[in-house]
């Protein structure tokens, strides 16, 4: 079990205090103290508004921090101590924090979230970035009442992005988690969700901590055993996302737990992704709102030359994992100029596919294959932004469906590649 | 025969509440009377409690269940008369049981004397006895408290052709607290009953006594003054007779109400009560102790009274809007169960007839701090019939037998003044005194036995509280400490069983003596005190240090 060796007695005695709730909110902090109390704020906000009737515990893991972090998410608890309060709640709200490890690990820190919301039957886990700072208090609601109300057992966040901003998930991980498994989440790798207790008690014993692709990326992770095991999964509007602080420059990191955990899934999920063509839809909660555009400031000529670079210095590797064709075509566009370079979506896909067949067949080590992809991610966000540099919304949104389109025609090819590396 | 009145009797008493209309019927006419009741007092001693508070017994219409009284002197005809009544007396005291009636000083029947001569000309002497107005227009920032029935706190008279003012409902005219010939009139009535030898009254609608333009017309300083010279009459002339206060107030606006300890002795503690129903079904002490911080300190000589149930609605005035919502939506799915601001039923329905849950409810009730208020029936777990209209439904007769009329009235049984409940779950065949005498485990026999030890000590009655705050909020932790008594108190508010660590250094060496069954629980140490509890469990704990 995996509680057994996650739950400090002291964590223990905690949640026997708290007992058994409707909701947890988990908040994975480190270092967090600059943006933390905000963000609970809202949460307890929301709570007080949405939920004023329901049993809900905030639970914090923290991976460590020196900064105060979890004293401060300590202070959120609304009890009947008589102390200060802003706020009126019927119940005591319980905001409870717990030091996992002495330094940050997402997927234990998820671990340690889902494990109290099992061991408190919450019918709803809702884990909340605590960097999300631009959180309003209606996305508690956004999030839980599908699972809460309507018995989906996984809300995966949209939120509204300037048309430059997400582009990880628009190029990579949005078309590529559609076409392999059918689903068309926009946010697969949404750093807010939420789950139903039942998907968190599978998750749990199945998924995270006994499976690499579950320690690598443990929210992406999540999506991928929802919709292979046939989950409930909804989508719901929450709001405009402010840019994340951490990790914002280690592109490396962000493709490892992400890309790396996708690619990661499909060893053990051939037979389900192997018989999928085509996607559906997945029901929305909620509309867009609009989003004030913002001028934007990006290097492109930086851009050209991160990619150029990386097909340079990277050839060796770059031969192991692509085919001579592939590899030829991509260093004849690393030595076009800035105005005439051009990534196109369906050799971006391809490019992709094969980088998944010798992950696969990890003809080199696994890491260094994600690693490798970084470069060429860069080579095709450029042409996304030169072709919608001037582009309106919805050119954006023609263009993406574009590539989604392109990467759901290529998955024979990705078939193909499977086969032959294998 | 009259009981010695020892000052602060009333903080060590339990009060029994009971209508003369509901309880017993002696002569078969259907209507309980003095006579049956003092009849059935050797019942209401058995039972342990020392004080019955009386409903009003005097004569009236009874449109509003005799709370619109047309004479102060004088006892119903269906009830009886004024020896029955002193007959009664002299039976209860000599049963060591004291007797506080009710006493509605606000206002009259439009049926009294008083209102008929002052209606009838503008020149009446008794015309200054209420409060008249040539317009409905005065005292707009005066809240409505029937608002099922009243539209306006004024009603238009035609035969004196002007308007006068009720705060209930229009044919209980307020009296004139500005008259000084009507604060003479009601002493002499107060002395009237003091004299045959009552024990303390309630006084009904006291923040209501006197209107100024521009207020809201309650707890005026006027009627502090009124209060205050009333106490100061009965001090000197009646020592040891105490006044309750009817004061439907947050607990800042009653704490006025004890003055320097020189206005009431109690007063009702209104807000606790709806919080301890919604602490039961959130399973959080935090409506609770919340509530009781909010609480300011009162004079040495004074006490808050508390109840679970009453002769009235549930009421829901001193809630917040969400807690009203909340406890519409528990306690009161049923539209019919909703009256005015609050909910009309009894304890057992409330609680879904779950004897643990009533049980936990009355262990608060007897072991916070306070003087407890019994509503007959609710000690054999009596349910209630929504559907008679206006509080008709919590004043059925009392169950005591399985028999005729359930042992209330050799009347046939159109002849009663209200059905008695015959539904399967809580009428009087399943639910009576006769049925659960005869069983030692019956709520009736257990009420008794939590009675004779809340009667043990006179921590229940008089002790400070404090407060423990474990860290699991299902439990509600207090030590009552007087002298060197000290209990300790812990409830568990939850459906479900629950551990509890308690802090309870400052009490160590100290071993806890559970005080229904005696037991003896491990000596207190430096450690946290640990306790399981069972789904609704209590327990309480005498200290003691050998």
């Amino acid at each position: 079990m995996a509680e057994e060796t996650l739950l400090s007695d002291d964590f223990l005695r905690q949640l026997i205090n708290v007992g058994e709730v409707d909701i947890v909110v988990g908040l994975s902090s480190h270092n967090d103290a600059k943006t933390i109390e905000p963000v609970v704020g809202a949460i307890q906000a929301g709570i007080l508004k949405c939920f004023p009737r329901e049993r809900v515990a905030i639970i914090n893991a923290d991976g460590g921090s020196q900064d105060g972090t979890t004293e401060l998410v300590a202070k959120a608890s609304i009890d009947d101590l008589w102390r200060e309060s802003k706020v009126y709640a019927l119940r005591t709200l319980h905001s409870i924090s717990v030091r996992y490890a002495r330094g940050p690990d997402p997927s234990k820190a998820l671990q340690t979230i889902l494990a109290a919301a099992d061991l408190l039957r919450a019918k709803a886990c809702v884990v909340i970035s605590p960097e999300s700072t631009s959180i309003e208090p209606d996305w508690l609601q956004r999030l839980v009442r599908p699972v809460y109300y309507d018995n989906f057992d996984l809300v995966c966040p949209i939120y509204n992005r300037q048309k430059f901003e997400g582009s990880l998930v628009r190029d990579l991980l949005y078309p590529m988690t559609r076409s392999i498994y059918g689903y068309r989440i926009r946010e697969p790798y949404g750093s807010e969700f939420a789950i139903s207790g039942r998907l968190a008690s599978d998750f749990l014993g199945k998924g995270i901590g006994n499976e690499d692709w579950g320690k690598m990326g443990p929210e992406i992770s999540i999506t991928i055993m929802a919709v292979t095991a046939k989950y409930r999964v909804c989508q719901s509007f929450l709001g405009t996302k402010a840019p994340s602080s951490r990790g914002a420059h280690d592109v490396v990191g962000v493709m490892r737990r992400t890309a790396g955990a996708l690619f990661s899934s499909l060893d053990s999920n051939f037979p389900v992704w192997s018989a999928i063509s085509g996607s559906e839809d997945v029901r929305i909660f909620g509309t867009a709102k609009e989003v004030e555009p913002e001028g934007a400031r990006i290097n492109r000529k930086r851009l050209l030359e991160m990619f150029a670079t990386g097909v340079a210095q990277l050839e060796p590797v770059l031969r192991s994992i692509l085919s001579p064709s592939l590899l030829s075509e991509l260093q004849r566009i690393a030595a076009l100029g800035i105005n005439e370079f051009d990534y196109p979506s369906e050799l971006w896909a391809k490019t992709v596919y094969e980088f998944v067949g010798s992950y696969h067949k990890s003809i080199i080590s696994r890491d260094h294959i994600i690693q490798a992809l970084v470069p060429l991610y860069r080579g095709r966000s450029l042409t996304f932004l030169t072709e919608n540099r001037n582009g309106s919304a919805e050119n954006i949104q023609r263009r993406e469906e574009s590539l989604c389109a392109d990467f759901e025609r290529l998955k024979p090819y990705l078939l193909e590649v499977w086969a032959d590396r294998k | 025969m009259s009981l010695k009145l020892e000052a602060g009797w009333y903080k060590n008493a339990i009060i029994y509440q009971v209508h003369v209309r509901s309880f017993f019927d002696a002569n078969g006419d259907g209507i309980g009377d003095f006579a049956g009741l003092a009849q059935r007092l050797d019942y209401v001693q058995e039972l342990g409690v020392n004080a019955i508070w009386l409903m009003p017994f005097f004569p009236s219409p009874l449109r509003d269940d005799g709370y619109d009284i047309a004479d102060y002197y004088s006892v119903h005809p269906s009830y009886g008369t004024l020896d029955d009544f002193k007959s009664f007396l002299s039976i209860a005291h000599d049963r060591g049981i004291r007797v506080i009636i009710e006493m509605v000083l606000n206002h009259t029947s439009d049926q009294h004397p008083w209102f008929q001569q002052s209606r009838s000309s503008q020149d009446n002497p008794k015309r200054d006895w209420y409060v008249w107005s040539e317009t409905d227009s005065k005292y707009r920032g005066t809240r409505i408290i029937f608002l099922d029935t009243e539209m306006s706190n004024w009603a238009w008279d035609p035969i004196s052709k002007s308007h006068y003012w009720h705060r209930f409902f229009s044919h209980q005219p307020d009296l004139n607290y500005d008259n000084p010939a009507v604060r003479e009139e009601m002493w002499r009535v107060m002395k009237f009953w003091l004299e045959l030898g009552v024990d303390g009254f309630r006084l009904d609608a006291v923040p209501y006594l006197i209107e100024r333009e521009g207020t809201n017309c309650e707890n005026l300083p006027e009627t502090h003054a009124i209060i205050r010279d009333l106490r100061k009459r009965i001090d000197q002339e009646f020592p040891g007779a105490m006044l309750l206060a009817e004061a439907n107030q947050w607990p800042a606006d009653l704490r006025p109400y004890f003055g320097d300890g020189d206005e009431f002795h109690m007063a009702f503690h209104f807000p606790l009560m709806p919080r301890m129903f919604m602490g039961l079904r959130l399973e959080d002490r935090k409506p609770i102790t919340e509530i009781l911080q909010q609480t300011p300190e009162i004079p040495p000589s004074c006490q808050w009274c508390l109840f679970l149930r009453n002769h009235d609605e549930l009421t829901l005035e001193m809630v917040t809007d969400i807690e009203r919502d909340y406890m519409y939506d528990i306690y009161a799915g049923d539209k019919a169960m909703r009256l005015n601001l609050g909910i009309r039923r009894r304890l057992a329905p409330l609680l879904d007839n779950d004897r643990r849950r009533i049980e936990l409810m009355n262990g608060m009730l007897m072991s916070l701090p306070g003087t407890p208020i019994i509503y007959y029936g609710d000690e054999i777990g009596m349910g209630d019939n929504i559907y008679l209209g206006d509080r008709n439904g919590v004043r059925t007769p009392m169950q005591w037998s399985g028999g005729w009329n359930g042992g209330f009235s050799n009347a046939d049984p159109e002849r009663l003044y209200s059905p008695p409940i015959l539904n399967p779950v809580y009428g009087y065949p399943a639910v009576n005194v006769l049925s659960q005498k005869r069983t030692s485990h019956s709520l009736l026999s257990w009420m008794q036995h939590i009675l004779g030890i809340r009667r043990s000590s006179p921590v229940f009655g008089s002790g400070s509280i404090e407060f423990l705050y474990p860290a699991n909020h299902r439990i509600l932790a207090y030590v009552r400490k007087l002298g060197k008594e000290t209990i300790l108190i812990v409830n568990n508010l939850s459906s479900a069983a629950q551990s509890v660590e308690l802090d309870l250094r400052r009490y160590k060496g100290n071993i806890l003596i559970e005080m229904f069954g005696r037991n003896i629980f491990p000596r207190i140490g430096d450690l946290p005190y640990f306790l399981t509890m069972g789904p609704y469990q209590f327990y309480w704990f005498r200290l003691r240090q050998i």
